[in-house]
C-alpha cells in the first residue's frame, strides 16, 4: 500500500499523436496515492487518448510517464509487478456475445498474472479472491452467468470486480459509471471512496459528469488537447475555467431538487 | 520429412451381404496395418491441433485466414516443385512467411479483411495450379493436393505433428490468461502488460505450421474445416472458456477417429469422411439446445 500523497503516477510533457492527428500536447500532472483525479474536457479533447497513452496502450511521441516509480518504456513496457498494481476499466466494453465466458472466469482474469504460468497454479486463492470481489460489488449471485447475458449495469459491476480482485495502487476509469442506474452509480462512487480512503488507491477517471466530479474528486485536470487548467474542483470547475475548455457559450444548469 | 506421396490409393470393396461382424473384423484387421495406424494417429493429431488453435481462431474471426493459408500452401508446393525442392521442405517455411506477410498487410490496409483474404486465397490457388501445369508428372496428383491423402502419412510426419502439438499445447497452456484476455478485449490486455503483437504473431506462426503440416493428410480444400468446425461445435456446447478450448480439441480428435473408422468401414475417402463427421457433431451440437427446450 502506498503512503497517502506519495506520487503513484507522474506524467511529464506527454505528447501523443493518433496517426497524423495531434491528440495530446505537452501534458504534465501527478496523481498521488489516496486521491481521486478527474479528467474533463469536451468530446474529442483527447481524454481517452491520454489515459490510453498513460497505460501504454497507445504509444507516446514525447514526454515521460512514471508509474509507481517505474518509467513506461516507448514500447509500453512496465515491470509485471507494477502492471499488477494498475487496473483499467475501459469506456466501451463491448464483449462479442458469442464468446463463452462466465462472470467468475472474467473476474479471475483480473487476479491472474499475465506472464507464463501453468493454468491451474493458484486456483484456490483465485477462487477466494473472485468470491470476495464479486461479493464486494454485490454480484456473487451472477458468478455462473455468461457475461454476454448481463445487463449494462451488471456488466459494469462485474468489470469493477475484475479491477478489485487484487489490491491495486492505481485505478484508471474511462467514463466507468455510464450505464449504471442512480442507485448503482451511487454505490459505485461509495466503493471508489472506500478504496481511496481505506486502501490508499489512487484513482484517475475520465468523466463528463461535472456534478459528480465536484462532489467526489479531489483534483481536476481540464484538457482540450493540452492541459488548460488543473486544481481542486472549486477552482477547475469555475465558469471562467470551463469556458476555456468548452467555449464561452457553455451554460451550466444547477439542479437543486 | 519424407517425400509427399500422391499415389497411394487403397480401394477395399466388400460384398454388401457380409455381416456386420465380418465388416468389423475387417476394419480391425485394417487398423493393424502400419499405414492405417499412422493415418489414424495423423488424423487424431491434426484434430487435436486444429481444435486447440481453432477455438481462438474462430473467436478472433480468423476462420477465413486459415482457409487462405490452406490455399496458399498449394502455391508454395508448386514453387517447390518448379525449383526441384521436395514440397515437404517448402510448405512449412512458405506457410509461415506467407502468414506473416498477410498479417502485415491486413494490419495496414484499409480494405475489408474478408475481401482481401479472398483476393489472396483465390489468386494463390490460381497461381499454384498454373505452376503445377508446367510439371506434367504432378498434373494427376492435383486431387491429392486438394483433398489430401491421410493414408500416405509417414512416421516423420507424425514426429513433426507430435512436436507441433506439444508446442501448441505449451503455448496455449502457459499463456492461457493472456490469450483469453486478448480475445475478449485487446486494450484491457495491453493495459495488463500483455504483449499483444508478440502473442498474435506467435499464434499466427503456430496456425500456419499446423495448416502447413496438415495439408498432406487433409488437403488444401478441407484443412480449414479441421480448424473451424470442431471449434464451432464446442462453442455451442460450452459456457466456460477453458471448457470450450478443451472440448474443441477433443471433438477434433473424436471426429478424426470416427471419420477414419467410417472411411474404412464404408470404403470412403478419409479426409472428407472426417469432415463429414465434424459436420455431424456440429449439427448435433446445434440441435441439443432445441431438444432441451422441447424436453422441458
Amino acid at each position: 500500500m502506498q503512503r497517502l500523497n506519495d506520487p503513484v503516477l507522474v506524467v511529464q510533457g506527454l505528447t501523443v499523436y493518433r496517426g497524423t492527428h495531434l491528440a495530446a500536447q505537452d501534458i504534465s500532472f501527478t496523481v498521488p496515492a489516496g486521491t481521486d483525479t478527474a479528467i474533463i474536457g469536451p468530446n474529442g479533447a483527447g481524454k481517452s487518448t491520454l489515459i490510453q497513452a498513460v497505460l501504454g496502450i497507445l504509444p507516446h511521441q514525447a514526454g515521460q510517464i512514471m508509474a509507481l516509480g517505474h518509467a513506461l518504456s516507448d514500447r509500453g513496457y512496465l515491470p509485471p509487478a507494477v502492471r499488477q498494481q494498475i487496473a483499467y476499466l475501459p469506456q466501451n466494453f463491448l464483449l462479442d456475445r458469442r464468446i463463452p465466458i462466465t462472470v467468475s472466469e472474467l473476474v479471475g482474469l483480473g487476479w491472474d498474472r499475465v506472464g507464463l504460468q501453468l493454468p491451474w497454479v493458484g486456483s484456490r486463492a483465485r477462487r477466494q479472491a473472485v468470491r470476495a470481489a464479486l461479493t464486494k460489488v454485490e454480484a456473487w449471485h451472477l458468478r455462473d452467468q455468461l457475461v454476454s447475458s448481463l445487463s449494462g449495469g451488471e456488466t459494469k459491476r462485474v468489470l469493477l470486480a475484475y479491477c478489485l480482485v487484487r489490491p491495486r495502487a492505481l485505478l484508471i476509469l474511462d467514463e466507468a459509471p455510464a450505464g449504471l442506474d442512480v442507485r448503482g452509480e451511487s454505490e459505485f462512487y461509495q466503493l471508489l471512496h472506500q478504496l481511496k480512503q481505506e486502501q490508499g488507491w489512487a484513482i484517475l477517471q475520465v468523466s463528463h459528469d461535472l456534478d459528480m466530479v465536484r462532489r467526489s474528486c479531489d483534483r481536476v485536470l481540464c484538457i482540450n488537447r493540452q492541459l488548460l487548467c488543473e486544481g481542486t474542483p472549486d477552482h477547475a470547475l469555475a465558469p471562467e475555467q470551463l469556458s476555456l475548455a468548452y467555449g464561452p457559450d457553455l451554460v451550466r444548469y444547477q439542479h437543486n431538487c | 520429412m519424407g517425400q509427399i506421396s500422391f499415389v497411394i490409393n487403397i480401394t477395399v470393396n466388400f460384398p454388401a451381404t457380409m455381416s456386420l461382424e465380418t465388416e468389423l473384423t475387417r476394419v480391425i484387421e485394417l487398423f493393424q496395418l502400419p499405414f492405417m495406424q499412422r493415418a489414424l494417429m495423423g488424423g487424431v493429431l491434426t484434430g487435436l491441433m486444429g481444435g486447440l488453435l481453432g477455438s481462438f481462431t474462430v473467436l478472433r474471426q480468423l476462420s477465413f485466414f486459415s482457409d487462405a493459408l490452406g490455399h496458399s500452401a498449394l502455391f508454395g508446393i508448386s514453387i517447390g516443385l518448379l525449383l526441384g525442392i521436395s514440397p515437404s521442405w517448402v510448405i512449412l517455411p512458405f506457410s509461415v512467411v506467407f502468414a506473416l506477410a498477410v498479417t502485415y498487410i491486413l494490419e495496414r490496409t484499409q480494405l475489408w479483411t474478408d475481401a482481401l483474404l479472398n483476393i489472396i486465397y483465390s489468386s494463390s490457388l490460381a497461381l499454384g495450379i498454373i505452376l503445377l501445369s508446367f510439371r506434367d508428372e504432378y498434373r494427376g496428383g492435383l486431387s491429392h493436393l486438394l483433398f489430401g491423402d491421410i493414408l500416405a502419412v509417414q512416421t516423420t510426419d507424425l514426429v513433426f505433428s507430435v512436436l507441433l502439438l506439444v508446442a501448441c499445447a505449451g503455448f496455449i497452456g502457459l499463456t492461457l490468461r493472456s490469450q483469453i484476455l486478448m480475445t475478449l478485449h485487446e486494450p484491457m490486455a495491453k493495459a495488463r502488460g500483455v504483449n499483444v503483437s508478440a502473442h498474435r504473431t506467435a499464434f499466427i506462426v503456430l496456425l500456419a505450421l499446423v495448416v502447413g503440416i496438415s495439408i498432406k493428410a487433409i488437403g488444401v480444400l478441407l484443412i480449414s474445416a479441421f480448424v473451424v468446425i470442431p471449434a464451432c461445435a464446442a462453442r455451442l456446447l460450452s459456457r466456460q472458456f477453458t471448457h470450450y478450448i478443451l472440448l474443441s480439441a477433443v471433438l477434433g480428435a473424436i471426429s478424426a477417429v470416427v471419420g477414419m473408422l467410417l472411411s474404412a468401414l464404408f470404403d470412403l475417402p478419409s479426409g472428407p469422411s472426417i469432415v463429414t463427421v465434424q459436420l455431424g457433431i456440429f449439427l448435433l451440437a446445434a440441435l441439443i439446445p432445441t431438444a432441451r427446450a422441447i424436453a422441458s
